[in-house]
């Protein structure tokens, strides 16, 4: 019951941060309170939120795959230049699409039945998708602008913009898959026991590998996105989403030994995130400042959160 | 290498040791290389791979006790570019002269400082090692492009002669801090008490804190380590070329974690040694080397070396899993200790 107390809490507490944030940027900088910012913000939160979402129960399960820049990156590097070469549109997109998805079965199968610590893994598949990607471009960006992307990117249904409804569609898919269904109780009981979860019955690998799996299809989703609001293939295009990602995970009080976590609050993380990096943008600070800001948040976020369980864990005993 | 003999017997765990198996691996790559491209095997190319062997092979020694404890530093990268341009700033200070082996040691202590953070962090704090040093990567990053937008030249020739320097004409100097930090790191691993407790932590944390070991200073100290190690690496590199570039060293940490690997430092800690680390040394400089030679682009090394580290994991792992499940079968057997990790 206590826990259930807290578990409210937390969330309360994260949801006045969020108010308190916006607040204090919306009054230090005109700009943030336009429509034009939300908008920019709302698609920017997109790609981060829906990558966020989907590596949740990734990281329910005790798993973590952070090759999804990289992998993101080098999908629409691929796309962009097929679309350079004059292959129909709809392949190009289908192969931005699917391509995540295989890399994130590769690092799926490979941690789980080879045993390998993911982090290790998706930081090696990292650096050999950002060389294959530097290989096929020199690092340049490719341009790809089409009508039919260009009206994704901009356009909406009754004033709400296709990437937030996208965003909103994914997030009631994993929220149900989560919260009310076998698959969503078995990955918190692989969370937070994988050896009892096997021993029950819990077909715990593939349970796994299809989790990695739904986070490629994820990917694919945002590669196509990313291509659709940036107009260009970048191999560079996931360099300032991984961190973020991970932070925004981490403030949501997802824990890497598993079991922990919702779907809601990994939201309201991303929201933060969002507002903390889009206000510094629009401060006009130096990218080296970003990417200072961006480890110290992983950083404190997470010396928080350890700190605190520490103190109940002394507390308790 | 052809003393085989000679480094099984020094070597402590000679009879799983990966250290023959990489030198026959050198010897064979040696030959291909060779074979496309002559001038892969001259004088003048063994030099030039010896000098850059060095650097990585520096980091590389430190960042071993740190994964033998069974944690990571992914910040080493970081340390070794902001040593690079502390160093070639110091140098650079408008009006004023700081006397050479002052900026040295200035650079030398940026890494024991992060290393320190990076350790209160993991040790006291209780955050895992990997996001941890993730964060501070980002951090100090992001510190060296404040610093260093353009590149910084460093002019002074009495302190570029202890990266350029060759030693009987063809030794590089660098090459000789390498070889000298190898020993004693091995010297200390094996013969001093803190050594064996870093193996006897990193096998079994839980055994070892139940046979009253210091487990947090046991994991606490290879940081500092790391850290010195990889500023010393900056010092080194900025010696050799001359300028810092706020790029030197992003991306380090996967070349030297994979170094480590292939060199049969087990990722699930407690088990391989500096003989190997060795060896990993001169294959992943070799390639990258001989790669160019073959010219191959630069990016290409990159996704290869990549692909080695992907590689090794996989080995080490199955490797673990047999050990694991061979201990299980016969417990009164050799004990090769059964990994604590769920």
């Amino acid at each position: 019951m206590s826990t259930k107390k807290r578990a409210i809490s937390d969330t309360l507490i994260l949801l006045i941060v969020l108010v308190v944030l916006a607040a204090v940027f919306a009054s230090a900088s005109k700009s943030f309170r336009s429509y034009d910012n939300l908008s920019t913000m709302l698609n920017n939160m997109v790609i981060a939120g829906i990558i966020a979402i989907a590596i949740t129960p990734v990281i329910v399960t005790r798993g973590l795959d952070i090759s999804f820049g990289a992998s993101l990156a080098l999908s629409t590097v691929v796309t962009a230049m097929l679309y350079g070469k004059g292959v129909p549109q709809w392949l190009c997109l289908l192969v931005g699409f699917v391509m995540p998805i295989g890399v994130a079965l590769f690092n799926g199968l490979m941690c789980e039945y080879l045993n390998l610590l993911p982090l290790i893994l998706t930081l090696g598949t990292t650096s050999i998708l950002i060389a294959l990607g530097q290989v096929l471009t020199n690092g340049r960006s490719i341009l790809m602008i089409t009508d039919q992307l260009f009206y994704f990117a901009t356009k909406g249904v009754l004033g709400v913009p296709f990437p937030v409804i996208l965003l909103v569609v994914v997030l009631l898919v994993y929220w149900y898959l989560l919260s009310f269904t076998k698959l969503g109780r078995q990955a918190y009981f692989i969370g937070s026991n994988p050896r009892a979860a096997q021993l029950s019955g819990i077909r715990v690998k593939p349970i796994k590998v299809l989790l990695y799996l739904a986070m490629g299809v994820v990917t694919g989703m945002a590669s196509i996105l990313m291509i659709a609001l940036s107009g260009v293939g970048y191999i560079y295009h996931g360099d300032n989403l991984t961190l973020p990602v991970l932070s925004a995970v981490f403030l949501g009080g997802m824990s890497l030994e598993g079991g922990e976590g919702s779907i809601w609050k990994t939201v309201i993380g991303v929201t933060i995130i969002t507002i903390i990096f889009t206000g510094l943008s629009l401060l006009n600070v130096q990218f080296y400042f970003i990417t200072i800001s961006q480890g110290l948040a992983l950083v404190v976020i997470v010396a928080f959160y350890e700190i605190r369980k520490n103190r109940q864990m002394a507390r308790s005993r | 290498m052809s003393n085989e003999s000679l480094l099984s017997r020094i070597n402590p765990f000679n009879k799983e040791s990966i250290a023959p198996a990489l030198t026959v691996v050198y010897g064979l790559m040696i030959l291909v290389f060779s074979l496309i491209n002559p001038r892969f095997f001259s004088l003048g190319n063994f030099k030039a791979i010896m000098a850059a062997v060095a650097v990585s092979g520096i980091v590389a020694v430190g960042l071993t006790p740190v994964v033998l404890t069974k944690n990571f530093d992914m910040s080493i990268g970081s340390i070794f570019g902001l040593s690079v341009v502390v160093v070639a700033k110091l140098f650079n200070l408008p009006g004023t002269t700081i006397p050479i082996p002052l900026i040295i040691l200035i650079g030398l202590a940026v890494g024991p400082l992060i290393g320190a953070l990076n350790g209160f962090l993991i040790t006291k704090v209780g955050i895992n090692s990997i996001i941890v040093t993730l964060g501070t990567l980002a951090i100090f990053r992001g510190l060296t492009f404040y610093w260093s937008l353009k590149n910084i030249s460093i002019p002074k020739e009495a302190f570029l002669i202890l990266g350029r320097y060759f030693v009987f004409g063809f030794i590089p100097l660098p090459f000789i801090y390498f070889l000298v930090l190898l020993a004693v790191g091995w010297l200390l691993l094996r013969y001093t008490r803190a050594g064996r407790n870093i193996y006897l932590v990193g096998a079994n944390a839980y055994a070892a804190r139940l046979a009253g070991l210091p487990i947090r200073k046991t994991q606490f100290y290879p940081y500092l380590i790391a850290g010195f190690l990889a500023s010393l690496g900056g010092v080194v590199n900025a010696a050799q070329v001359g300028f810092a570039n706020s790029t030197f060293g992003n991306g380090y940490e996967f070349r030297i974690l994979t170094i480590l690997v292939l060199g049969g430092i087990s990722l699930n800690g407690g088990r391989g040694s500096l003989v190997g680390v060795f060896v990993a040394t001169l294959i992943v400089g070799s390639i990258s080397n001989g790669m160019a030679l073959i010219d191959v682009p630069i990016n290409w090394r990159d996704a290869f070396i990549g692909i080695i580290l992907i590689v090794s994991i996989s080995v080490d792992s199955l490797q673990h899993q047999m050990r694991a499940r061979k201990s299980f079968r016969s417990p009164a057997g050799k004990g090769a200790p059964i990994s604590t990790k769920e």
